[in-house]
């Protein structure tokens, strides 16, 4: 074998070696990379021009000036508001309530809530551990089996990952259209995938892993009703109000189907969308907490909402625009009338952000969505130091040529590449893998013929259920961590085997039945 | 104002920066000499922490702008058909910025990803001695990397200036690409802040650091 093989194939041992030592995943990617590199430099095998073009590489479109991973930032504060602001916990008490009375009803209750959660964050670990410390402590107390309660928590909590519009999934269409255009530049496929494209595939395996998870506890209820007994509510308990349920559930709802339909609808790129999404949480967040900080923003908040559907109305009535050479009277008291809808808008989107301040939650949710995105892109640029110096040392000439000859052709080399990142998906995160691998492993696939989004669909599907595996998966850490002592690790981890099943039975069926994941953004596409 | 200007206060900020160079030992010394410059080096932590404190208020900052600007940007184009080359950059640079300024303090405050899969069982002199060696291994490398790399292209955006290369543009491109060098500088004073830290908790001037429970996943709570 080559010496730079040798030497590509040693990155990679003493990444991962170097990854266990337990030191900050996107230091530890490109420091051992730029070791290697100087080695490289120092035996004359590796060109130091591949070195030169990093910097402009950190400033270029595919980091610092993405067009589409503006969308990270902004979902993260939709995400975080909506938790600082309680919204999400809200969500899950009105629905456990909603489904008391039914038997499994409170599993029925996390996996939606799970669903809608992961939808309107796509944060994996906050929405296990939120879900653990409210519905876990009430399920034990209710009787439920604690296998069947941690089991149904962690899997929802992995839905996130699945369910449009998560922040995986727009890292995962970023690092595919990358795989995709290199792929067509060598003659293979049409070479363009979008977030929207990504999302909408997304979409029907994600329902129908939803729907399978309340089948099976409702195959529960039915075959023992000892492990998921109904609830009995305390005697003094107060019925739910029409505007509780109206607000707490019917809002965050209206939030998530506005941001995806906008999407999906072709109406916004998913940018503009998340920027919507990120001000219906503030929006929402304002008029949860306008009464607990006693401030009189309420109806300025509650006005920004209006002002959306005036826009909505006026935009659909008259024309606006306000480029064209001769504009009428009217359509321009139109102009007028929108331009002071969008002041309100904004304003209350101000006021929303005041009252968040007055409750301390402004700086806090802030904060926290600052480091989750500082977190994410120093791993793209850790990672992207790593691809350079691994492709430097003809490293992913390598992968392919690997996948080219697996046994079983092209589903030889699928079968692998998801066993890989299964395995890999236990010490990794999401984001690791997509940087990392999906670069390295996604234009060869491509080339063997296999579609783009069809392909991330599966991959995000795989690393979803790697997360839901004992004794590695995140998903099991995180309720571990958040979860009762009572709770002893085994019951968590058997727990967790019913829903691994279901996940590979949907892997199985998308890769059956392709159109599972292509017929919606082939449909979005016309 | 003249560009002549900013290549001399460039070739002065890098006198400045090999000056500074003796600091990135400080953590040695104090694990070398136990008690020597204990108090010199808890200054160090408190100026440096304090530092990034500010990159990140500047962050968060960049994180309404970014907002805002991209609301402003959706309601022009949706309702008036209009948009404007300057608003969206904006929102880019807000964007980058954001990230850029935000990760010294996501490094102070651990907010990075780990993998914890060994790290409960390496114990606590353990785990500061991996913090030091991947601060000295890998942080400062890739940063100073960044830095001299950088140079030569920064040096030539700045004297001329450079600007958007569409004509309503914003005129401060070479703002922006000072953003790779100053986020490089942050990392490593963040970087020189956690190895000072984990040279005091090793010869026991600090107390030590929360232990990480197994199954924590350290800074990694709210990771995607």
């Amino acid at each position: 074998m080559e010496f730079e093989i040798i030497l590509a194939i040693a990155m990679f041992a003493c990444a991962i070696l170097g990854l266990l030592a337990g030191y900050s995943v996107a230091l530890t990617l490109g420091g051992v990379a730029l070791l290697f590199a100087l080695v490289g430099i120092a035996t004359g095998t590796f060109s130091s021009s591949f070195l030169i073009a990093f910097p402009s590489r950190i400033q270029g479109a595919s980091i610092m000036q993405s067009q589409t991973l503006v969308a990270v930032p902004l979902f993260v504060l939709m995400g975080v508001i909506l938790e600082r602001s309680r919204v999400a916990e809200d969500l899950l008490h009105i629905a456990s309530r909603l489904l008391a009375r039914v038997r499994g009803g409170l599993g029925y209750a996390v996996v939606l809530v799970g669903a809608l959660l992961a939808a309107s964050t796509g944060i994996v670990g906050a929405t296990v551990i939120t879900m653990t410390l409210i519905a876990l402590p009430t399920m034990l107390r209710q009787g439920y089996d604690p296998k069947l309660a941690t089991g149904t928590i962690a899997a929802s909590g992995t839905l996130g990952q699945i369910i449009p519009p998560s922040i995986v999934l727009i890292l995962l269409a970023d690092a595919v259209s990358n795989a995709a255009s290199q792929a067509s530049l060598k003659g293979a496929g049409s070479g363009v995938v979008s977030v929207g494209d990504l999302f909408a595939g997304a979409l029907i395996p994600g329902v129908l892993l939803v729907v399978f998870y309340l089948l099976y506890i409702a195959a529960m209820a039915w075959l023992k009703p000892a492990s998921c007994p109904p609830v009995t509510l305390a005697e003094d308990t107060q019925p739910l109000t029409v505007k509780e349920v109206a607000f707490g559930l019917g809002a965050p709802l209206m939030l998530i189907i506005a941001v995806l339909g906008a999407i999906l609808g072709g109406v916004a790129p998913p940018t503009e969308a998340a920027a919507i999404g990120a001000a219906g949480a503030v929006l929402l967040a304002g008029i949860r907490l306008a009464d607990e900080a006693k401030s009189r923003l309420a109806p300025l908040i509650l006005a920004g909402l209006g002002s959306i559907i005036a826009i909505l109305v006026l935009r659909n009535t008259m024309d606006l625009r306000a480029g064209v050479a001769t504009i009428s009277g009217a359509n321009s008291i139109g102009i007028i009338l929108t331009l002071l809808a969008s002041l309100v808008f904004f304003a209350g989107v101000a006021a929303g952000l005041l009252v968040l301040r007055k409750m301390r939650q402004l700086l806090p949710a802030l904060t926290s969505a600052t480091h989750i995105t500082s977190m994410v892109f120093l791993i793209l640029i850790g990672a992207s130091l790593f691809s350079l110096v691994f492709r430097g040392y003809g490293g992913d000439e390598m992968v392919a040529a690997l996948l080219h000859q697996a046994p079983g052709g092209k589903w030889g080399a699928l079968a692998m590449t998801m066993l890989v990142m299964f395995i890999l998906g236990f010490f990794l995160d999401f984001i690791e893998i997509v940087f990392v691998v999906v670069p390295l492993v996604a234009p060869p696939l491509i080339m063997l013929g296999f579609d783009p989004v069809w392909l991330a669909i599966l991959m995000a599907l795989n690393l979803q259920t790697s997360f839901l595996t004992p004794p590695f998966g995140f998903a099991l850490f995180y309720l571990r961590g958040a979860a009762p002592d009572e709770i002893n690790t085994m019951n968590i981890w058997r727990g967790a085997v019913p829903f691994i099943g279901l996940q590979i039975a949907m892997i199985i069926l998308v890769a059956c039945i392709p159109s599972l994941a292509t017929w919606l953004p082939s449909l979005a596409a016309n | 104002m003249d560009p002549t200007f900013f290549l001399y206060l460039g070739a002065w900020l890098k006198v400045f920066g090999v000056l500074c160079l003796p600091f990135f030992a400080v953590p040695l010394v104090t694990l070398a000499f136990p008690g020597l410059i204990d108090r010199f080096a808890k200054r160090m932590i408190a100026f440096l922490d304090a530092l990034s404190g500010g990159a990140l208020n500047l962050a968060i900052a960049s994180a309404l702008i970014l907002v805002l600007a991209q609301l402003a940007v959706v309601i022009l184009r949706y309702a008036f058909g209009l948009s404007f080359t300057w608003l969206s950059e904006i929102v880019i640079y807000a964007f980058a910025a954001m990230f850029m300024l935000g990760s010294a303090a996501a490094l102070r405050d651990d907010a990075h990803v780990r993998v914890d899969i060994l790290r409960p069982r390496f114990g606590e002199a353990g785990r500061n001695w991996i913090e030091l060696v991947g601060t000295y291994l890998f942080l400062f490398p890739i940063c100073l990397r960044l830095i001299t790399n950088g140079e030569q292209g920064l040096t030539r955006s700045w004297s001329l200036l450079e600007g958007s290369r569409e004509s309503d543009g914003l005129p401060i491109l070479f703002l922006f690409k000072t953003l790779v060098p100053v986020f490089a500088v942050l990392l490593m004073t963040a970087g020189l802040s956690v190895a000072l830290k984990a040279a005091l908790r090793l010869t026991g001037k600090l107390p030590p650091a929360a232990t990480p429970i197994e199954g924590e996943t350290g800074g990694g709570h709210d990771g995607v």
